[in-house]
């Protein structure tokens, strides 16, 4: 368990450190200069260059990317190219509402899929369960971006119910968390749904019936406790989903989070900003990984003490 | 499941179809025609597809021309609009009809040139990793669990935020590689999958290079695994190419595209909300019409999921008379012309049929027959645990003088356990995986009332210690896969003795395990049997295995018992053709010690087709004119020996009334 938990960390560590280096170089690597998005056009080139030294973007590469690997080191992220905020307390504010937002919205969708989805399996082709899939089918058709902008437009600009921007107290939640639900149960409730009817056909539900014990038991220890073990991983990539969903939602809605910070951040070409962003979300993305394999572990004892 | 000898020819048929070539995508496309919501999305989709194909030509206006004069049009339908620009026109006084049309035809291009992209390179890595396997095909996967383990759109965005002029070509290739690890991985297990099978292996043995087999034997199954996986891919796609043009990071302007439209539309949606509202809709509807057609797909090369695997329900018809009149005190179980039936959609599959057959008190009857004879469907039958679609469509199953296949769920679930217990084939896949022994067997023991407090302990010990198992308190502690095969097995047997049962039924219970333990599970059966007079139904396609155990043996062919008799009778005077051949096949085995012999020549027959003459026939030695007109009666040789031939229908043999 230790050594796994070892040879995780140092692989996440791996992967941590290939992103931001990509995301250093990608961004570095195209046109556009951020000294010049800066200042007004018809600048003259010597005021730029004083701006770029500022900025640091006139020394070569390969000493921009020591710079970058000894500040982080130090546990500096630097500053933003604009207004000059410092990047990790900036980005560290913002994503406590990211996480709001998606844990609200995946603890939901859960709460939702998990009965629904099971109560579908018990009988595939009945009613409820075509109902189900119908509903899913058309969820799942429904692109986020475009929900939103249709409930903000219902539900916030004609009928006033909700806010449509920002965070303010509960109220805000309601519709960025209603778009992230209704483009998350579907693909929830299809796999909660085909992992109870694969496991109910499995040999030892078969034999535990044999045994007879009741339905309840089969249900609620036999099939619920072998089928919960993929589920784990879809919730993960779900997790993994509503933190890259979130520069969509977060833009529609304009919320506080890190993915708007992101969206803003490369819009402006803020290179210390986009940095940050994305060395924080690999960073959370990664842990909720980890989290996932360690609950994967504690639930198959096949996987725990091979 | 893998050739599961429970589920008869539907499953195996479908499969089978699978290995021969070229069929397996003509079949699918064949058998989306029968689902009929599956063939609407498929439609739609197309229609949509040619349209925007043709958009140049069905356009009624230039996709870029701006006419300032026309700008805000409203729609045809409301006020002030006209069918010149039949959904209005946006700011630029461009016709959003023909944008729509055009936005159709970048959004579908990309999407599916991107499909490709990613199926290509899946494809190629998945068979270079399936195929040469080692340090190439370890890297490759790794690779792709780190892709998968980031999320892909914050990549796709930095990347298409920093390509100054963004063009197909560089979506296509941006979401193309997102996709490729979906595609690797299910490649790369089929062909692990299937250069294992003995058509490839067999092939590769006569010389077949590895490339020919693969041509020839793996990517007919691929392809036919990838359509539902391609088709949900392309909708993903479809989604994520009009997001990335919604926040600006699509195709380069002026160029028009569903999520552009929609981005237009939303500052102007106060004004105009058509313009926001169309684009979505399209959107909508093409992915709800592939996503259709992708579950059609998926349902064919997995019913499963839409049949679900027990949904059982008592049959409501009255017991025949027949039964009724012959019960008779003496015998524990007493099967009667029993029918089991397994409806598909390219025929019903009658895979028991006309059964009858008695165990006593302490008696062990041995049912032999090869894998398709129903022998395994029978058994489930008692025990009222066919999967669906499978039933009992006629006869009675009586039990103590009850009939299983009319008894209510409840009462079935009180008998199933305690009156008649059952052992599976493979018993590794028997015992719940992440439940302890120990966890099983106390489970066992409360809901039967066994024990209770510290005593569920000691009987749970006290029963793993009856089944000769030397530790076991170890094994009570032990996961299901910590044990082995012959290990799981004893465990099996001991938590269905737990409940007394009067009779049990074993389904090739030692087919599994090697000589050794299969020899020291019989002589455990037979103690068992001797201690509590347990009645057993012992199903095997092994008859000298039987001969060991059974004191009576009846043998299934196609669905029916075409032999019957005392194990001694049977065994030295075989009547049947077949009977003959399968102890033929034991005393070749027996000679040459080693690989056992297709027990017969010919392969057993379609159990969707009910022939009038003799099931047998085709594959007959003996076969005469009559066989394959008239169905065989059964006739009584000897005492309780009957046979259901031709051959026998001398006047000194005497036919029983069926
Ligand atoms: S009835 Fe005819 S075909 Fe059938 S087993 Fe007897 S001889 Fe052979």
């Amino acid at each position: 368990m230790l050594a796994f938990a070892l040879q995780r960390t140092a692989q996440m560590a791996l992967v941590i450190f290939g992103v931001i280096t990509l995301t250093f170089f990608a961004i570095r690597l195209v046109p556009g200069d951020p000294a010049r998005l800066m200042e007004p056009p018809g600048t003259p080139e010597s005021v730029l260059d004083l701006t770029r030294q500022k900025l640091g973007t006139d020394k070569p590469l390969s000493r921009q990317y020591l710079d970058f690997l000894s500040q982080l080191a130090r546990g500096d992220m630097g500053t933003s190219f604009r207004g000059g905020r410092p990047v990790a307390s900036t980005v560290l504010e913002s994503v406590p509402n990211t996480l709001a937002l998606g844990a609200i919205s995946m603890a939901i969708t859960t709460l939702v899929a998990f009965p629904l989805g099971i109560a579908a399996s018990r009988k595939p082709n009945g009613w409820l369960d075509r109902a189900t899939l119908a509903l899913s089918s058309i969820a799942q058709a429904t692109p986020g971006f475009w929900l939103g902008v249709m409930l903000a437009l219902l539900f916030a600009v004609n009928l006033r119910w909700f806010p449509a921007i920002g965070n303010a107290g509960w109220k805000s939640y309601v519709l960025p968390v209603a778009t992230l639900v209704i483009s998350l149960f579907p693909l929830q409730i299809r796999a909660v749904r085909q992992a109870f009817i694969e496991t109910m056909g499995e040999g030892f539900v078969r034999a535990a019936r044999a045994r007879g014990l009741s339905e309840r038991r089969l249900l609620g220890v036999h099939i619920t406790k072998v089928a919960a073990i993929p589920l784990i991983t879809i919730i993960g990539l779900q997790a993994g989903y509503v933190l890259g969903g979130a520069i969509v939602i977060e833009s529609i809605f304009n919320w506080p989070g890190i993915g708007n910070l992101t969206l803003q951040a490369i819009s402006q070409r803020d290179f210390p900003m986009i940095q940050g962003t994305v060395l924080i979300t690999a960073v959370v993305f990664t842990l909720i990984n980890f989290f996932v394999d360690l609950t994967y572990a504690a639930l198959d004892p096949r996987v725990r003490l091979r | 499941m893998i050739a599961d000898p429970t589920l008869p020819e539907t499953t195996t048929v479908a499969s089978s179809a699978g290995a021969g070539a070229q069929p397996s995508l003509r079949r699918l496309m064949g058998e989306i025609r029968q689902r009929k919501v599956a063939t609407a999305g498929l439609l739609v989709f197309l229609a949509i597809l040619l349209i925007a194909l043709l958009a140049p030509l069905l356009a009624p206006h230039e996709p870029l021309k701006q006419n300032l004069g026309d700008n805000f049009l409203p729609p045809a339908w409301k006020d002030g609009g006209d069918w010149t620009y039949p959904f209005g026109t946006d700011p630029l006084g461009r016709d959003i009809l023909t944008r729509l049309m055009y936005g159709a035809r970048s959004s579908l291009i990309i999407s599916i040139g991107a499909v490709f992209v990613g199926l290509a390179i899946g494809l190629v890595t998945g068979l270079v990793a399936g195929f040469y396997g080692g340090f190439l095909d370890t890297t490759l996967m790794r690779l792709g669990d780190i892709q998968l383990a980031f999320p892909f759109v914050l990549f796709a965005i930095a990347i298409l935020a920093v390509s100054p002029n963004r063009t197909v070509w560089h979506l296509m290739a941006v979401l193309g590689i997102s996709s490729w690890v979906i595609y690797a991985r299910v490649v790369r297990s089929r062909v692990l999958s299937e250069r294992n099978k003995d058509y490839a292996r067999a092939a590769q043995a006569v010389g077949a290079s590895r490339w020919r087999v693969l041509r020839r034997y793996v990517l007919p199954n691929v392809w036919q695994a990838m359509v539902p996986i391609a088709l949900l891919n392309l909708a993903y796609f479809v989604v994520v190419e009009s997001l990335l043009s919604f926040i600006a990071l699509g195709l380069s302007p002026p160029n028009p595209s569903w999520g552009s439209i929609r981005a237009d539309g939303r500052q102007y949606m106060m004004v105009d909300p058509w313009m926001a509202l169309l684009p979505g809709f399209a959107i909508v509807i093409t992915v709800l019409a592939i996503g259709l057609a992708a579950d059609g797909f998926a349902d064919i090369l997995d019913p499963k999921l839409t049949q679900g695997a027990f949904q059982r329900q008592p049959l409501t018809s009255s017991m025949p008379d027949s039964t009724i009149a012959e019960e008779s005190e003496n015998d524990l179980l007493q099967v009667r012309n029993v029918c089991i039936d397994y409806p598909a959609k390219s025929g019903t599959v009658h895979a028991v049929r006309d059964v009858s057959l008695d165990v006593a008190p302490a008696e062990v009857v041995g049912i032999v027959g090869e894998s398709g004879s129903g022998k395994s469907t029978l058994g489930l039958a008692i025990m009222q645990l066919l999967d669906a679609p499978g039933r009992v469509t006629d006869g009675a199953l009586l039990f103590e003088g009850a009939d299983l296949a009319r008894a209510s769920n409840k009462r079935m679930n009180q008998i199933r356990g305690r009156g008649i217990g059952m052992i599976f084939q493979d018993p590794g896949n028997s015992l719940n995986p992440v439940l302890t022994v120990g966890y099983q067997l106390a489970e066992v023991i409360r809901a039967n009332r066994a024990a209770s407090g510290d005593g569920i302990r000691t009987l749970a010990r006290q029963s793993l210690a009856a089944m000769n198992i030397a530790d076991p308190d170890r094994v009570l502690r032990a996961y299901p896969f910590q044990l082995s095969g012959g290990m799981q097995q004893r465990v099996m047997i001991a938590l269905a003795m737990i409940a007394k049962p009067r009779l049990l039924i074993l389904d090739e219970p030692t087919s599994a395990l090697d000589v050794t333990t299969q020899a020291q599970l019989l002589a455990e059966l037979e103690s068992l049997r001797a201690e509590h007079r347990t009645s057993m139904l012992f199903i095997s396609h092994d008859i000298a295995l039987l001969a060991q155990i059974a004191s009576r043996i009846v043998v299934m062919y196609a669905g029916q018992v075409i032999e019957s008799g005392p194990r001694d009778t049977v065994v030295a005077n075989p009547l049947h053709p077949y009977t003959r051949a399968l102890i033929g096949a034991v005393e070749r085995v027996d000679a040459a010690g080693e690989e056992r012999l297709e027990a017969i020549a010919g392969d057993p027959p379609d159990l969707r087709i009910v022939q009038p003459g003799c099931p047998f026939a085709p594959r007959c030695p003996l076969v005469m004119d009559r066989c394959w007109t008239v169905a065989p009666p059964r006739i009584a040789r000897e005492p309780g020996h009957e046979v259901a031939c031709h051959l026998y229908e001398s006047p000194g043999s005497k036919e029983i009334a069926a």
